[in-house]
């Protein structure tokens, strides 16, 4: 049968490739270890031994006591979930932050003060307990949230599961019985059929044209045939054993389960993917490096005025509270949760576009992604055979394989298609399950093998229904496939006479032949038309397509007998008129190829790693574009300049079709040189161990890699990479298990969409820390001038609080809706080591410049407010000790003006609202500004992220109800303001923007100067 | 190198790339930038820092220029007035023992000290008399200079410290002054005279006994109002209530409340105790 013979399965189990240094000869020689426990040798025992070991019976199964017991033994037949962390802990980290350590002391340092005050008899000064309170609630409040959202999406994960147990038909005591498979146990007798998952691991007892499809384990797409006997030494390459998880599409077994759960193949390898350690995500490392450098530079900032207060005079315990407060005003409390609620938002999004992210942090990942390395089966390609090519006629048709048939037919008028449709139609042994009549051809289940259903499918579609065309013509006879013949031919009445229809490998069925159908004409098969055949036969070949050969014959009626022995059937078969080829592939998606040129153009480098075929797989990569019309293999090069392989210089050639074979005879860092020189890469007959190391290979080149896979055999790859993206319907559990994201629809294009989302998220995502650690410094100033030129406190800790925490999330947030500035898919992905998420001018523009704006606004409206009240700035300076003096009841003001302590506070309120009001108004120009990095606002378009105009208004909203809701001045010392107090910021709020505009100017008009590199974040 | 070789660095790396942050001296480089680098900077943040210090300075300007020196913008926040008492020496607790002069002579120095400025001859010299039961509003130009009148020491009669010059405090029974707080243009009692009581605040009723007030019942008369500002109310001498304790409870701690009552006056707020009313503490002792 074409292809499939044309490659010898070579030895498919783990081949040892060479040990890289370091970690990986740890992790190789563990997978080494795995290998050897492998070595199970049930299938060279006979059966008796085979009762024996297992004290069992083939006959009539376990008994149910022993079953039972050994049940208890074993534990259950399924794969334990890999061993997450407990909840507590993963809880505790949540509070144990670089930040949420410092927001501890900070609350510690409270809490002491608290102690100390009222130790010493000083009422009233319980705000020390409230903002101790308040503190570790802010990061309780946001160890929850963020532990909330880990925990939600995990648990989209544990959906995933089956929740309806799988049945097993198991014969105990001889009785034959429905249980879950999740009962079975070592020694008990089952049965499988078409149809069913393998319950365990199964030595085959007998079967009845069992096939299974390995594909999920070794990447294979041919299903394999079951049988009783041992045909090879390796336990994964011989017929008699069937694994765990994988699918029996026809036939029946029986066998005996000799490992189950973890200790299956399946198990082992899940339990390898387990071992492999984690990567951390992009975007954690980068979230890390900013928060040790903000942690840093608050202790820093704190320390230094520690140190400034103890130096002008303060009192200790009073210069702790001043290093608490400039912790907390500089601390940016509501970051964490921001930078969450936009993951998550885009992990929706993602959701909504069929890519479900299983780890938050993976959103970016993908973004940030240089090297895809792809499965092909199920991820390139529909996991279907589909009819590719016909050759009839002397002429290649091409079919039309796209998924739901909207692709072009080829020319069916010619007298010899009628007769190929009819051999097509009636050769056939698989057959439609009942009542699927509405269901769409290409998605109706079929029972039969891979290429008998794509040719009933085909039929089906071209010819119109088979069933009908089957009735017409009633089988008399048939011979169906075996190895040896390599064909299978079945004679049908046809009214006064009777059909003889023939298909199987080509060159098998030509030599059947006589004569060959040419536009309806009978014609003798000379050496032309044999030549002409292998032709056809060898471009098809050549193409990765599994070809296959059909013929007819006419007989006059009765010369087949109803109930003739098969075995007498071929020599009927002689003399047969050669109608055409027909070759199957399994087809390339249809969104692939674009996807592919949209990661090319976006800089990502797409490697297939398959455990398929070299030739099927060259060839579905140059149908997608992996490797790119023109390019050349050195075989290609070799070919077409006739000259040993050795001589050709590898730079000639851009691609590159790499087998499992020469990957492990390789040597370390070979790998990697073959990389570099070939841009196009396709890896074939890869073992799981390799997929890893080829992971690794690029990692090394500092990649940041992808790995897309649906098998069992890709999950220690998927575990490995950056990010791991498996396939959601075709996935198996243990792929899943191991990925960070999954494509619910199975479709390859849906990474693009998750690449331009990863890089729009996070570049939104420094927009968003950008607009957020802006305002650190307007609520750092005040401290600082407090403690310096003892000013009447401008602005609270708890005020400070709800900015973090209240008003500036929503407008924070809503920067994820931002849309890019540029077309982002037609960029570099991002240098993980020069384009951090927080670079110096980010810091520094933020900081050093809209901060101080903002600063400056503050203290405007601040000194505005005292002086309309009658404190005029002057005054202020130095005012402090007489304003806190809690017996000081007559303090005069500017005007001579006596005020009491209460009515010195409630202005202090005033104070704090007003600067925080100024604070919104300038964010709110901030928001504005941050919603691009170069382009001008008015090219980005100022209302168009509806998203955040909403945020605006909520913001400004919140701040009315915190201003003006009675009751406020108590409990959250918000005073209500006088109106035009809210207008006192906007000349600066003004100079934001415009100030910005001219930034982005000249960022825009003079890329790499001064003003660029200074100003451009 | 790897992501993975990222993560490990020793201490003594970090100590060498620290020093090579701080000083590279192959790149002549301090902190990452070269002396021309960090000029040019500094040089940036100069000019921007100095512009954003104009634009500062102009806006105090703009706002000092729509200012008032004579009147508040808005006096909402410091009316009604508070309370304040004399002698007041460091807190509300008035403490001593008849027998032990040393122990009621600072009262007695802080009262002569705070009545000077109320002596005749200073407030007949600086201040005008004025009829008494009527606000003494004085219109004219805002800028012109204010009378003030004269609230005379005598007035205070027993708590003048003119006849009794320890203010009964070596008898047992000692005066205390309560002042409001000053409030420009503020009316106190529209039209009504703000009066004085005091109650114990928390315990026996009886531990009070009497009480005498000076001037007049215990009452702040109209005519010292309304306040003009520092600037043209230049002798204005706040009008004051003299409480004279003249049975209290002996040996014991004693709160005393006293609070203004009128039309205006506010004296029940919870979160301020000296809104219209102060609480003090008196403990005389043999």
């Amino acid at each position: 049968m074409g292809k499939e013979e044309s490659y010898e399965l070579g030895p498919r189990g783990p081949a040892a490739p060479k040990a890289p240094k370091g970690r990986g000869r740890r992790k190789q020689e563990r997978l080494e270890d795995m290998k050897k426990e492998m070595d199970v040798d049930d299938h060279k025992l006979e059966l008796p031994d085979l009762e024996a070991k297992y004290c069992t019976s083939i006959a009539k199964g376990l008994v149910g006591a022993v079953a039972a017991e050994r049940l208890l033994r074993d534990g259950p037949n399924e794969l334990r979930p890999p061993r997450g962390t407990p909840e507590c802990v993963k809880f505790g980290r949540q509070l144990a932050g670089g930040l949420q350590c410092l927001m501890w002391v900070a609350a510690a340092i409270c809490l002491i003060a608290y102690g100390v005050q009222e130790g010493q008899g000083d009422r009233g000064s319980a705000d020390n307990l409230y903002l101790a309170i308040a503190l570790i609630a802010v990061v309780v409040v946001t160890g929850c949230f963020g532990y909330y959202q880990e925990f939600k999406s995990t648990n989209i994960i544990a959906s995933f599961k089956n929740l309806v147990p799988q049945q097993a038909t198991v014969i105990r005591e001889g009785d034959k019985l429905q249980i879950n498979a999740n009962e079975l146990v070592v020694g008990d007798l089952v049965e499988i059929k078409g149809g069913d998952r393998v319950p365990a691991d199964i030595r085959i007892i007998s079967a009845q044209g069992c096939k299974v499809d390995n594909s999920s384990l070794t990447g294979e797409s041919e299903p394999q045939t079951r049988s009783p006997e041992c045909t090879h030494d390796s336990p994964l390459e011989t017929r008699n054993i069937a694994f765990f998880s994988t699918m029996c599409l026809e036939g029946t077994a029986t066998g005996l389960v000799i490992n189950t759960g973890d200790r299956t193949i399946i198990g082992r390898i899940a339990s390898l993917a387990s071992g492999v350690e984690n990567e951390k995500t992009p975007i954690a490392i980068e979230i890390e490096h900013f928060v040790d450098i903000i942690a840093g530079l608050a202790i820093f900032f704190g320390a230094t005025f520690f140190v400034v207060a103890m130096v002008i005079g303060y009192p200790f315990l009073r210069a702790m509270v001043f290093f608490m407060a400039i912790v907390v005003a500089y601390v940016p409390e509501g970051l964490l949760a921001t930078v969450t609620v936009c993951l998550s938002l885009t992990a929706k999004r993602l959701a909504r576009k069929n890519c479900v992210v299983k780890n938050l942090e993976a959103v970016e990942t993908l973004g940030s992604t240089s090297v895809i390395c792809s499965d092909k089966t199920g991820t390139l390609t529909q996991n279907r055979m589909t009819v590719a090519h016909l050759w009839f006629d002397n002429q290649i048709h091409t079919a039309d394989t796209t998924e739901d048939q909207s692709g072009q037919s080829f020319d069916q008028s010619s007298e010899t298609w009628t007769l190929l449709s009819r051999v097509v139609t009636l050769c056939n042994r698989a057959q439609f399950k009942a009542g699927q009549e509405n269901v769409p051809v290409a998605k109706r289940e079929v029972i039969g093998d891979a290429s008998e259903t794509a040719l009933l499918k085909f039929a089906e579609v071209t010819v119109g229904t088979v069933s009908e065309a089957r009735g017409r013509f009633p089988k008399v006879a048939e011979l169906p496939f075996n190895s040896t013949n390599k064909f299978q031919l079945s004679v049908h009445a046809a009214g006064d006479r009777q059909l003889l229809v023939l298909k199987g490998a080509p060159e098998r069925v030509l030599e059947r032949c006589s004569t060959v159908m040419i536009k309806g004409q009978e014609l003798p098969l000379d050496a032309q038309w044999r030549e002409a055949f292998e032709g056809a036969y060898a471009d098809l070949g050549g193409r990765g397509e599994r070809v296959l050969g059909f013929c007819a014959r006419w007989l006059p009626a009765g010369t087949v007998a109803a109930g003739t022995d098969p075995e007498a059937l071929p020599e009927v078969a002689v003399g047969l008129c050669f109608a055409g080829l027909v070759a199957m592939i399994d087809p390339p998606r249809a969104t692939v190829p674009r996807a592919v040129l949209k990661c090319r153009t976006a800089g990502i480098r797409v490697i297939m790693v398959t455990g398929d075929h070299p030739i099927t797989a060259k060839a579905i990569a140059a149908a997608v574009g992996i490797i790119s019309e023109g390019s050349e293999t050195p075989e290609d090069v070799a070919a077409r300049l006739r000259v040993p392989l050795e001589q050709v210089d590898p730079r000639q050639a851009r691609a590159r079709v790499v087998t499992g074979a020469e990957l492990a005879g390789m040597e370390p860092g070979v790998l990697e040189g073959i990389l570099r020189a070939h841009p196009e890469m396709v890896f074939a007959r890869t073992s799981p161990q390799q997929k890893l190391v080829i992971v690794e290979s690029c990692q090394r080149l500092g990649a940041i890699v992808a790995v897309t896979g649906d098998g069992v055999n890709d999950s220690p790859a998927l575990k490995r990479a950056d990010i791991g993206v498996a396939m959601g319907i075709a996935g198996s559990d243990a792929a899943k298990n191991a990925a960070d994201m999954i494509l619910l629809d199975d479709n390859f294009a849906s990474i693009v969409t998750g690449v331009e989302q990863g890089r729009l998220i996070f570049d939104n995502l420094k927009k968003s820390i950008a607009y957020t650690l802006t305002k650190n410094i307007p609520e750092l100033t005040p401290y600082l001038i407090y403690i310096t030129a003892s000013v009447p406190l401008p602005l609270g800790c708890i005020t400070i609080l709800f900015i973090e925490l209240c008003t500036d999330i929503f407008p924070s947030v809503s920067l994820a809706y931002e849309r890019a500035e540029s077309d982002i898919m037609h960029l570099k992905p991002r240098n993980p080591r020069r384009d951090r998420l927080v670079n110096e001018p980010l810091a520094a523009y933020s900081y050093f410049q809209i901060g101080a704006i903002q600063s400056f606004a503050g203290f405007t409206d601040y000194f505005v407010a005292m002086a309309q009240e009658g404190w005029w700035p002057l005054l202020c300076l130095g005012l402090r000790p007489r304003w806190e003096d809690t017996h000081e009841q007559e303090l005069q003001d500017s005007y001579g003006q006596q005020w009491t302590f209460e009515q010195r506070r409630y202005q202090q309120y005033t104070c704090y609202t007003v600067f925080f009001i100024s604070i919104e108004m300038c964010q709110i120009a901030d928001v504005l500004i941050r919603k691009t990095r170069r382009l001008s606002l008015l090219q980005q378009g100022l209302f168009r992220n509806h998203i955040l105009v909403i945020a605006i208004v909520f913001q400004v909203s919140i701040g009315c109800f915190l201003c003006y809701c009675p009751g406020m001045p108590n409990i959250f010392n918000f005073m209500p303001i006088r109106f035009q107090w809210w207008f006192v910021p906007m000349p600066f709020g003004l100079l934001i923007l415009i100030y910005d505009e001219i930034r982005k100017l000249g960022v825009r008009r003079h890329p790499g100067s001064w003003w660029d590199r200074e100003l451009y974040y | 190198e790897t992501k993975a070789e990222m993560g490990n660095k020793t201490w003594a790396d970090l100590a060498g790339e620290m020093k090579t942050f701080l000083w590279n001296p192959e790149e002549r480089t301090c902190l990452g930038r070269t002396a021309k680098s960090w000029g040019l900077i500094l040089l940036f943040y100069f000019i921007f820092y100095t512009c954003l210090a104009g634009m500062f300075a102009f806006c105090m300007y703009v706002m000092l220029l729509t200012l008032s020196p004579y009147t508040p913008t808005y006096r909402d926040r410091v009316a009604p007035p508070g309370v304040m008492i004399r002698p007041y020496l460091n807190g509300f607790t008035i403490a001593f023992n008849v027998s032990k002069r040393s122990t009621w002579q600072p009262y007695v120095d802080s009262m002569h000290h705070f009545l000077a400025a109320y002596d005749d001859k200073v407030q007949e010299e600086k201040n005008i008399e004025c009829i008494s039961g009527k606000y003494f509003i004085q219109g004219g130009n805002e800028s012109e200079e204010k009378k003030a009148c004269q609230f005379k020491r005598s007035l205070l009669q027993n708590c003048s410290g003119i006849e009794d010059q320890t203010f009964g405090y070596s008898r047992g029974q000692p005066c205390i002054l309560l002042k409001m707080n000053r409030i420009i243009g503020y009316r106190p009692g529209a039209g009504v005279p703000v009066g004085v009581d005091c109650k114990v605040q928390k315990g026996n009723e009886s531990d009070l006994r009497s009480v005498d007030f000076y001037p007049g019942n215990g009452t702040f008369d109209l005519m010292y109002y309304p306040y003009y500002g520092k600037i043209t109310h230049v002798n204005y001498t706040s009008p004051l209530v003299a409480m004279h304790f003249t049975d209290v409870k002996r040996n014991s701690l004693v709160p005393i409340q006293c609070s203004l009552h009128g039309k205006g006056i506010v004296n029940d707020v919870n979160s301020d105790r000296f809104l219209g009313r102060i609480i003090f503490t008196l403990s005389i002792g043999k």
